[in-house]
């Protein structure tokens, strides 16, 4: 209606020969016009900042001075000359791989739980999800510090049994186990999807298992989690990203320094430090560049392995 | 419905938008407000906001505009406003970075302010003013002068039944001092003293007693591994004979003064600043006192020096440069100014300020004030401003070094060695950079 309104009205745009077009504004300008607010932040708060961290990764910008050209100098020097870049990558590559597991299992455990038809659902999932919205906060520093500390709740516990435990968070070999405890205490936004695809399987499908004389334990294995695996499969994708992105709990509990002897230096602390404390922002931004291909490979390897373990209900 | 908008009347209505943004923006800058930036708690705040009213007033200009964080939140924040060019007009600086933004053009050479008459330094300490230079060019006005300092429990050491370490004290009284809290096991197992081994300002007051200073005014490192390898020694000897808390506990204190180790019973004494003695005393209920870093032995000296706490330091970019510089005397110079700030950001550098301030200070501001001049020969000349990685050095160098020694992954020897390898590689990337 629209569209007819303004070709009768301006019969010009069309002799010049840009009626497509200019028939494509007229129809969505006001669209477009209400996008304009995203449009501008979009382009100007994300996508301008991430193509100037691209060229900047190629530069010594120092924050102070202007930047200047070095070639791939800053990506070079990652790979042969950084001790604290495999470093942090290690203790990086550790968190990962310990603490998105443990997440994604103890998450799945309490949504079964969660899943019986109690009574009093709603309290309890949300006092499951609690720990989730606390996130890295400085009370979460101290709170962990009383529990992991020398004379912390975890050594109170462990004394009943005549167990003298170290200062689990103060020592280099146990700290960032701390950490991957603290990330898997957070699990409340997997917890929450699990439920949700839960509530999705039938549950005739119990039934008819059940009647068939399946144990609890087998219609788990057969039933429950081959129909979870996209559920499990999208929370595992999810988590990964956040784990590699992993920064706040490391910085509030080490007070930004990754310590002791940089058992928890993630590898977002090391790039803030680099950027911020040490004003190398071009070789941050050769770090930052580098952890966006490192994620983007693990993600594509996920979906590409994907076909032979997750099973699309249709 | 038809709501239309063509792609003329479009772009006059952005237009018509940006060129409002435009236009708004002149008006900003019209508005002579300077713009303040510095590091400190609320009485810090309450202090300095409280002067740049009175500034306001004296001198009929707008009240100036201020913004304060935490330490270690100011200089991401203030690096990033100098890269967007925004940076504030007058913002305060330390010690350890002014060269660093000296050299980077970023701060205002403040010479021709001193010379026009603007800038009033005529009864202000001449070491301060030192201080304050880089490169010869003044970039820097000292907001006061402290010293390195180990503040002690007094409490603690009456707990024990000694008496606190003396002016003057040395390394070689460690292990009696130390034997005798460990014989008493005051509060769950309290130590002596604080492991100092990774604190940067303790083994700069070492290596100077030993004649040498940590960077050389070119930016060399100071020290040899032979140097550093007995510093690592030495500590590693406290921490096996138990004069200082474990590696474990150390690790605790992230260096506020909520988890030092007077705040969390782990040691009676800790290295600090003389102007610090306040903030400590706010959150320990033990009262507490202040006295030298330790001699290495009772005839040398030396280690320590007069250092300015922190600085008021100029954009380069500001648009009112006259303006700040008008502030920045009157902030240093005024005696009603100097009486609201008294000894907060430490001793007052203008000799007439400092004499209407004294007699206005308690007991504990008394030692504060004090301190500095009762160091006699402990007190040595004031070394050039630390190298661009000085900073760099300390936190992922010396730090990390001093965790490993003392959890035994790193011998002292190992230590010494890859320390003076990793700085001067360090200083060396720097300096090309």
């Amino acid at each position: 209606m629209t569209a007819r309104a303004v070709e009768a009205s301006a019969p010009v745009g069309r002799e010049t020969g840009t009626s497509f077009w200019s028939r494509a504004w007229q129809n969505h300008a006001p669209g477009y016009l209400f996008l304009l607010p995203w449009f501008i932040g979009f382009f100007g708060l994300t996508i301008g900042p991430i193509l100037t961290s691209f060229y900047l990764s190629f530069t010594d910008f120092d924050l102070l001075t202007s930047p200047d050209w070095v070639g791939a100098d800053n990506y070079i020097r990652m790979f042969t000359n950084d001790r604290n870049f495999a470093a942090s990558m290690r203790v990086t590559l550790v968190f990962v791989v310990f603490s998105v597991p443990m997440k994604l299992a103890f998450a799945l455990c309490i949504a079964m739980l969660l899943n019986r038809g109690m009574r009093g659902l709603p309290v309890y999932r949300a006092l499951f999800y609690l720990p989730s919205l606390l996130g890295a906060s400085v009370a979460i520093a101290i709170l962990w510090r009383t529990i992991f500390a020398r004379d912390g709740l975890v050594n109170d516990f462990l004394s009943i049994f005549g167990i003298a435990g170290p200062s689990w968070i103060s020592n280099p070999r146990t700290s960032l186990w701390t950490l991957i405890i603290l990330s898997v205490w957070q699990f409340g936004s997997p917890m929450i999807i699990f439920l949700a695809g839960l509530r999705q399987i039938p549950a005739d499908m119990y039934e008819a298992a059940s009647l068939d004389g399946a144990s609890k334990w087998r219609q788990f294995w057969k039933i429950t989690l081959p129909l979870l695996t996209p559920v499990v499969f999208f929370n595992a994708i999810i988590q990964t990203i956040e784990a590699f992105k992993s920064f706040t709990p490391a910085f509030i509990i080490s007070s930004g320094q990754g310590g002791p002897i940089n058992s928890t230096l993630f590898y977002t602390l090391y790039l803030y430090n680099e950027a911020f404390a040490f004003f190398r922002m071009g070789y941050a931004s050769a770090l930052a560049w580098f952890l966006l291909l490192l994620i983007a490979c693990f993600t594509a390897f996920s979906f590409l392995t994907s076909r032979f373990w997750v099973h699309y209900d249709d | 419905m038809t709501f239309r908008v063509d792609r003329r009347q479009f772009l006059m209505g952005s237009t018509a938008l940006l060129a409002a943004a435009g236009i708004a923006r002149p008006t900003f800058a019209q508005a002579e407000a300077l713009r303040l930036y510095w590091w400190g708690g609320q009485t810090r705040a309450d202090r300095t906001i409280a002067v740049a009213d009175l500034w306001a007033k004296a001198k009929n200009a707008t009240v100036p505009t201020g913004e304060f964080g935490s330490f270690p939140d100011h200089w991401p924040k203030l690096a990033t406003m100098v890269a967007g060019g925004n940076a504030p007009d007058v913002y305060q600086m330390d010690y350890r970075f002014i060269a660093e933004y000296a050299n980077r053009k970023a701060t205002q050479p403040l010479d021709e302010f001193v010379a026009s008459g603007v800038l009033k330094l005529d009864d202000f300490d001449k070491d301060q003013i030192e201080g304050g230079r880089v490169n010869g060019e003044l970039h820097g006005i000292s907001l006061g002068a402290n010293s390195v300092a180990a503040i002690y429990s007094q409490t603690a050491f009456d707990e024990v039944g000694i008496a606190a370490p003396k002016l003057g004290w040395s390394y070689e009284e460690v292990p009696e001092f130390a034997e005798a809290f460990l014989s008493k096991n005051i509060r769950g197992g309290m130590k002596f003293m604080s492991d100092g081994s990774s604190s940067e300002p303790a083994l700069d007051n070492w290596i100077r007693q030993r004649g040498k200073p940590l960077y050389t005014p070119e930016g060399k490192l100071g020290p040899n591994a032979d140097d550093i390898t007995e510093w690592f020694a030495m500590w590693k000897g406290f921490l096996d004979k138990g004069y200082i808390p474990s590696a474990e506990d150390s690790a605790l204190d992230v260096d506020t003064p909520e988890t030092s180790m007077i705040a969390t019973n782990k040691a009676a004494i800790i290295f600090s600043n003389s102007n610090q003695l306040v903030v400590h005393q706010s959150v320990n209920k033990d009262k507490l006192g202040m006295v030298n870093y330790p001699r290495i032995s009772p005839s040398t000296g030396g280690g320590h020096y007069r250092k300015p706490s922190m600085f008021w330091s100029m954009a380069a970019t500001s648009g009112q440069k006259e303006l700040a510089a008008d502030f920045i005397s009157f902030f240093i110079n005024d005696l009603e100014a100097g009486k609201i700030l008294q000894v907060e950001r430490g001793i007052p550098c203008a000799a007439a300020v400092r004499d209407v301030v004294a007699p206005l200070l308690d007991e504990q501001n008394q030692v504060s004030l004090n301190f500095v001049s009762s160091l006699g020969d402990l007190l040595g000349p004031l070394p050039a401003s630390p190298p661009n990685a000085a900073g760099e050095i300390d936190q992922s160098l010396l730090d990390v070094l001093a965790d490993e020694v003392a959890f035994g992954a790193r011998t002292p020897e190992d230590a010494g060695k890859f320390f003076v390898e990793e700085a001067t590689a360090i200083l060396e990337r720097a300096k090309s950079a």
